[in-house]
């Protein structure tokens, strides 16, 4: 097993310790971006290849350019720990075993793009994540320079699905109601107090951590060449150890399903129907699916589904999946911001036409569906009908 | 707002910058304070921050964790989204609203799939979740 994100060895050690966060390589990290500089800090996330783990996949080191091109004084980066998709609980389990990474990739992104503001935006849900981080920010005292010259600005979430997306999260910190701003202008162009911002996934901060700890050949030598590194994977649902299991991209789907060192096998009847991949917004995969998918974007192309934030949510062959079909349709109802027509009116459609007595008509559904995919402002009703549309793709599971 | 040294908003949040982006950590002092957004608060925020009080109450109505009714315990919030609904979710949310009654709301997920059903009691959380684990954390916490 590879255990790069999520520690093992140096776990004896008290979590928050400064001996902890030697042990794990970070002030090596630290004293490497100082060394390269923060044009040599951008080439290295761009040689890792290192992209976004909260779903949208853009490569890292990109972002980080075009931030740091800008002849603003003022920039910002964003540590985003809103995580609130369905079945996603990867960035709480990572932040809790080692909270280290994630703090010292926010503090090499700040120095690389020249920000000395830090903010971390925390799900109001994890309260003891949010203790965890106020008390790590003691290691400016002992940290170096380029953790002492930053000033950090926590933030609880208020509880809203929507504030974990980027423009939204910028609202929430404004002060503002968290809807989504129409891109572009992305945040790296005019983010926060509009300057130009990094937002980063907590899990890709904590790989930026790995490659500035080692370097971008020792990143690449797990994973696939489009898609270097590991994968943290959330699975819950049937499974009998559900949990969240580091692979290497790439890695086969069926094993983190049944191997003993991950979910331990099928739990509920023990046969399994089918998996639902990248969280609400995710896509299905039936049983023979399953047995043949591999864990990166590129291989799961071939099924219309992606990573996502990686969530799987695995379900016997007692489910009905039409039922599953319609909370999630309620969870992006009631989680939508309202502001686009597309996505207010759509999750409302879905919820009716999926948990309404009347017979569906899969046309319209697809129609509908594909308007919303079309035409909202932002993710949440781009991807809101992505589960329903690759049930419709899949007469297996239709019953 | 007079004699401002009196208002309890005021000293609420009194190391808190008088920018609108205090807005989202002030509503968390109030409701930490006070279990609850209520409206006179909200009006005093508006005038100590400079943000119209329409504008406040949409930010402050936007989130799920803040209550805007008058709780006298804590709020117990019990996921009953996809994964913890195959683990008895429905029932046990029933059960607990049965004895709490308007106290219990039902809530999306929680981000605690890995160890269902989970439940929110004030600040704490409780998961896996079971009315006599929630009874206990109601009774312990404070007004949040």
């Amino acid at each position: 097993m590879v255990r790069r994100l999520l520690p093992d060895n140096e776990s004896v050690l008290p979590l928050l310790s400064e001996e902890r966060w030697r042990a794990r390589g970070y002030d090596r990290a630290l004293a490497q971006a100082a060394a390269l500089g923060p044009d040599g800090v951008i080439e290295w996330v761009t040689a890792a290849h290192i992209t976004g783990r909260g779903g949208a996949a853009f490569p890292t080191g990109k972002k980080w350019a075009s931030v740091a091109r800008t002849t603003d004084p003022i920039k910002y980066v964003v540590m985003n720990a809103d995580e609130s998709e369905l079945g996603t609980f990867k960035d709480r389990v990572l932040l809790s075993g080692d909270p280290w990474g994630p703090l010292t990739g926010l503090a090499i992104a700040a120095y690389a793009v020249g920000a000395r503001d830090a903010f971390l935006y925390v799900r109001g849900e994890y309260p003891e994540i949010e203790a965890l981080l106020k008390d790590a920010f003691g290691w400016t005292r002992w940290a170096g320079p380029l953790a002492d010259r930053l000033t950090f600005h926590l933030y609880r979430g208020g509880g809203a699905y929507i504030a974990g997306e980027e423009t939204a999260l910028i609202n929430s910190i404004e002060g503002k109601r968290p809807e989504p701003r129409v891109k572009p202008p992305f945040p790296t162009q005019r983010g926060l107090w509009d300057h130009p911002t990094v937002i980063q996934n907590v899990e890709t901060l904590a790989n930026v951590a790995l490659v500035l700890a080692h370097d971008p050949e020792w990143y690449r030598a797990v994973g696939t060449p489009s898609a270097p590194g590991t994968k943290l994977i959330a699975v819950s649902g049937h499974v009998r150890r559900p949990g969240v299991y580091e692979v290497p991209m790439g890695f086969p789907l069926w094993p983190v399903l049944m191997d003993p060192d991950y979910g331990g096998g099928i739990g509920g009847s023990g046969r399994l129907q089918a998996v639902l991949i990248g969280g609400a917004a995710g896509t299905w995969l039936t049983a023979d699916e399953c047995r043949e998918a591999r864990l990166d974007n590129e291989s799961l192309r071939a099924y219309g589904a992606s990573l996502g934030s990686g969530a799987m949510m695995v379900f016997d062959d007692t489910v009905n999946i039409w039922r599953i079909l319609g909370q999630v349709a309620r969870f992006f109802a009631h989680e939508s911001c309202g502001q686009c027509v597309p996505c207010r009116i759509g999750t409302q459609r879905l919820v009716e036409q999926l948990t309404g007595d009347r017979q569906p008509d899969y046309q319209q559904l697809r129609e509908l569906g594909e308007a919303m995919r079309d035409a909202s402002i932002c993710g949440l009703g781009q991807t809101a009908p992505q589960a329903l549309l690759s049930y419709l793709d899949r007469p297996a599971l239709w019953r | 707002m007079a004699n401002g040294t009196h208002n309890p908003v005021e000293s609420l949040i009194e190391d808190l910058p008088r920018t609108r982006a205090s807005l989202l950590p002030a509503l968390w002092r109030l409701v930490e304070h006070e279990g609850t957004l209520k409206r006179e608060s909200l009006v005093a925020l508006s005038e100590l921050l400079g943000v119209p009080a329409a504008e406040v109450y949409g930010v402050a109505s936007f989130y799920a964790l803040f209550s805007h009714d008058v709780p006298s315990e804590s709020p117990i919030r019990i996921c009953t989204d996809v994964i913890c609904h195959l683990y008895g979710a429905d029932a046990l949310y029933a059960q607990v609203r049965a004895v709490a009654g308007g106290l219990v709301h039902e809530s999306p997920c929680l981000g605690r799939c890995d160890t269902p059903p989970a439940a929110l009691v004030g600040r704490s959380v409780v998961a896996p979740a079971s009315p006599e684990g929630i009874r206990r954390l109601s009774q312990e916490s404070q007004l949040w």
